[in-house]
């Protein structure tokens, strides 16, 4: 393991992380997200997992963000959402969090301090080794993950697709396009609901 | 086997790299007029071959336009990531025995996690531009680029069956008795159509379809900002071409010649092969790109790898 | 560990430096070498000389959305076959039965939001009274 390499790397993910909660435009908040998963996948190699840090990329950075950025630009938030989204980040919104996260640090540091921490134990594992892992003891596990995929397909579904009962709303691409109040549809955060949260 | 002077790899396969991406401008131009019967850039320099360079020029001179409306830092951001992506991705291509830049042992996911990550740049250059084209091409790149990556990791895992790596170098090494063409000619199919898409050419070029969406994601782009969203795609086509000649043609292997030629000459091969198909090849509909990832391509991957494994286990147990 | 492993790695981080040298260095050298002169028709969106009409900030069909999410999924299952690809000649036929037990699970699925007529686009979306 290299220290040095780990600490640039975790300092990245910590601090790109704080970036994500702190932006109040949506995309960039996700592009700071894909930064701080790519810099936990080099936190991965270094710890000696190559495998899973292309993994990490492939699926978090590559798949997984890439929907969010692909729902917000559906969604088109626009500039209601960041004023929602400044009314969310004042000072009293913090103390909550704060709080639970000074108890994790206090936590933390109380496991240090007892010193039975094995940090420095990481091999490099192989992507075979990988392999071997999941085909042998785990087999279980990787059949029962894709009963789980089948069953996020049909949820995929039917979470997406509902049949619409009014022809005109058919694509609603073109409807929207036509109406005066574009975008002002249901699904929309900051539509009252964080405007009245303490 | 990491080359001994990184420098020298990494800073002559950067500048082969751009070399060849510009000269394909240029090379592109030139073949398509051919086939076209017609002359194509002609006049600056011999055979026109200056036409890059004074394009250039043209282009780094030209107004370095962000639009007042635009989400000013994502819309600086997009064409580098781009550049970044694609150019990181030939860090792990074995040219020759010890010229490389890195040999990682997971090299092909390397090359797969680079590509995934490459949707960034198109989706966020049509969502910061707002602009209705670029938005339209942006989602619909981002939808095409999604769909076709499917199934272009599943099309090579036939060739980590037959070799039983990731590492390129040693994908090399197992196609000493055979190219993986043969016994993987499906895999190669659906590479190549995989490749074609992931980087938006022709005939998978609708994100930028010119008759209705003027350039589509990059329309508000102007200047050498343009300029690289353009070398970034012929630095695609000379990446994928790349993969195409490690993959399934036995990278450098080859006799007589030096292992350097021969791989650029197979390379050379397919970049010709991906402008021939930009010239004969009409562009299909969304409808029908969508319903050939999904119905077509991502059965005949999983059908291809099964088969695969089952001759493989036949053969060598 | 073995040693090679970190010497792998150095050459590809003086890569992505220099890269990112390449790629900041182009951007930074048009906006040095390039001119600005805005004036009021360059300011507005292109439309092919048509004034825009409203914002471009308009929603997208529910559709892509679901490309999305079909992506992941299948992004998912290719993950697993990645490293049964890999040691399938240490597996033998047990582990090529058990792959066909996976993708057949997964395959049900698939070819149940096919017939539903998630997969198609259209027409043929039109008249399933989809989107």
């Amino acid at each position: 393991m290299n220290v040095i390499a780990f600490y640039i790397a975790a300092a990245i993910a910590v601090l790109t992380t704080v970036l994500v909660i702190t932006r109040k435009n949506a995309v960039q908040a996700l592009l700071y997200l894909a930064v701080s998963l790519i810099s936990v996948a080099v936190i991965f190699y270094d710890l000696g997992a190559p495998f899973m840090a292309a993994l990490e990329v492939i699926i978090y950075a590559g798949s997984i963000i890439v929907l969010f950025i692909f729902v917000v630009m559906m969604l088109n938030l626009g500039k209601r959402a960041t004023e929602a989204e400044s009314k969310l980040l004042h000072a009293r919104m913090w103390i909550g969090p704060i709080i639970l996260a000074g108890i994790l640090i206090a936590e933390l540091a109380y496991l240090l301090a007892q010193g039975n921490t094995r940090v420095g134990a990481a091999h490099v594992i192989p992507p075979r080794d990988v392999g071997l892992a999941l085909y042998r003891p785990y087999l279980l596990g990787v059949e029962i993950s894709s009963m789980l995929l089948m069953g996020a397909l049909v949820g995929a579904y039917h979470l997406g697709w509902h049949k619409q009962r009014k022809p005109e709303t058919q694509d609603a691409n073109r409807e929207h396009a036509t109406s005066p109040d574009a975008g002002r549809g249901p699904v929309r955060t900051g539509s009252g609901r964080t405007v009245g949260a303490p | 086997m990491t080359s001994p002077y990184p420098f020298a790899a990494i800073f002559g396969i950067l500048i082969v790299a751009l070399t060849i991406a510009s000269g394909l401008i240029w090379i592109e131009r030139r073949l398509l007029a051919l086939w076209q019967d017609r002359y194509g850039p002609n006049r600056v320099g011999p055979f026109g071959l200056l036409q890059v360079l004074a394009d250039t020029i043209k282009l780094l001179a030209k107004e370095d336009w962000i639009p007042p409306f635009a989400d000013k830092p994502v819309f600086i951001i997009a064409p580098a990531i781009i550049m970044i992506t694609v150019l990181m991705s030939f860090a792990v291509i074995p040219i020759a025995p010890g010229i490389i830049i890195s040999d990682l042992n997971i090299a092909l996911l390397f090359f797969l996690a680079m590509s995934s990550l490459g949707v960034y740049s198109i989706v966020l250059a049509g969502w910061s531009s707002d602009n209705k084209y670029s938005l339209l091409g942006g989602v619909r790149a981002a939808a095409q680029m999604l769909s076709y990556e499917v199934f272009m990791g599943l099309s090579l895992m036939g060739v980590v069956l037959l070799s039983g790596s990731f590492d390129l170098v040693d994908i090399v090494h197992a196609q000493r008795k055979i190219w993986f063409i043969i016994p993987q000619f499906l895999g190669f199919v659906l590479f190549l159509i995989a490749g074609l898409a992931e980087t938006r050419r022709l005939p998978f070029d609708l994100p930028e379809a010119e008759s209705e969406l003027v350039a589509g994601f990059h329309s508000e782009y102007s200047g050498m900002k343009f300029g690289m969203f353009f070398v970034g795609e012929y630095l695609g086509v000379t990446l994928i071409s790349a993969m195409i000649t490690i993959l399934f043609f036995g990278g450098w292997m080859g006799p007589v010649l030096p292992p350097i030629v021969w791989f650029l000459l197979k390379m050379f091969f397919f970049i010709g092969v991906f402008i021939l198909m930009r010239a004969s090849l009409p562009r299909p509909r969304f409808d029908q790109l969508m319903a050939w990832a999904w119905k077509l391509m991502l059965p005949l991957a999983l059908a291809n790898l099964l088969v695969t494994g089952a001759v493989v286990l036949a053969f060598f147990h | 560990m073995p040693d090679n492993y970190f010497a792998r790695y150095l050459p590809l981080l003086i890569h992505l430096v220099i890269v990112g040298i390449v790629a900041c260095g182009m951007v930074l050298l048009s906006w040095l070498i390039g001119w600005r002169r805005p004036t009021r028709a360059k300011m507005a969106p292109y439309e092919c000389g048509m004034a825009p009409i409203g914002d471009a900030r308009e929603r997208f069909s529910v559709k892509f959305y679901l490309v999305a999410m079909l992506f992941i999924l299948f992004d998912v299952e290719a993950v697993f076959l990645y490293p049964w690809a890999i040691i399938l000649r240490d597996l033998k036929m047990f582990g090529f039965w058990e792959m066909i037990v996976y993708i057949d699970i997964v395959l049900v699925g698939f070819f149940y939001i096919w017939k539903k007529g998630v997969l198609d686009w259209g027409e043929a979306s039109m008249k399933r009274g989809g989107f």
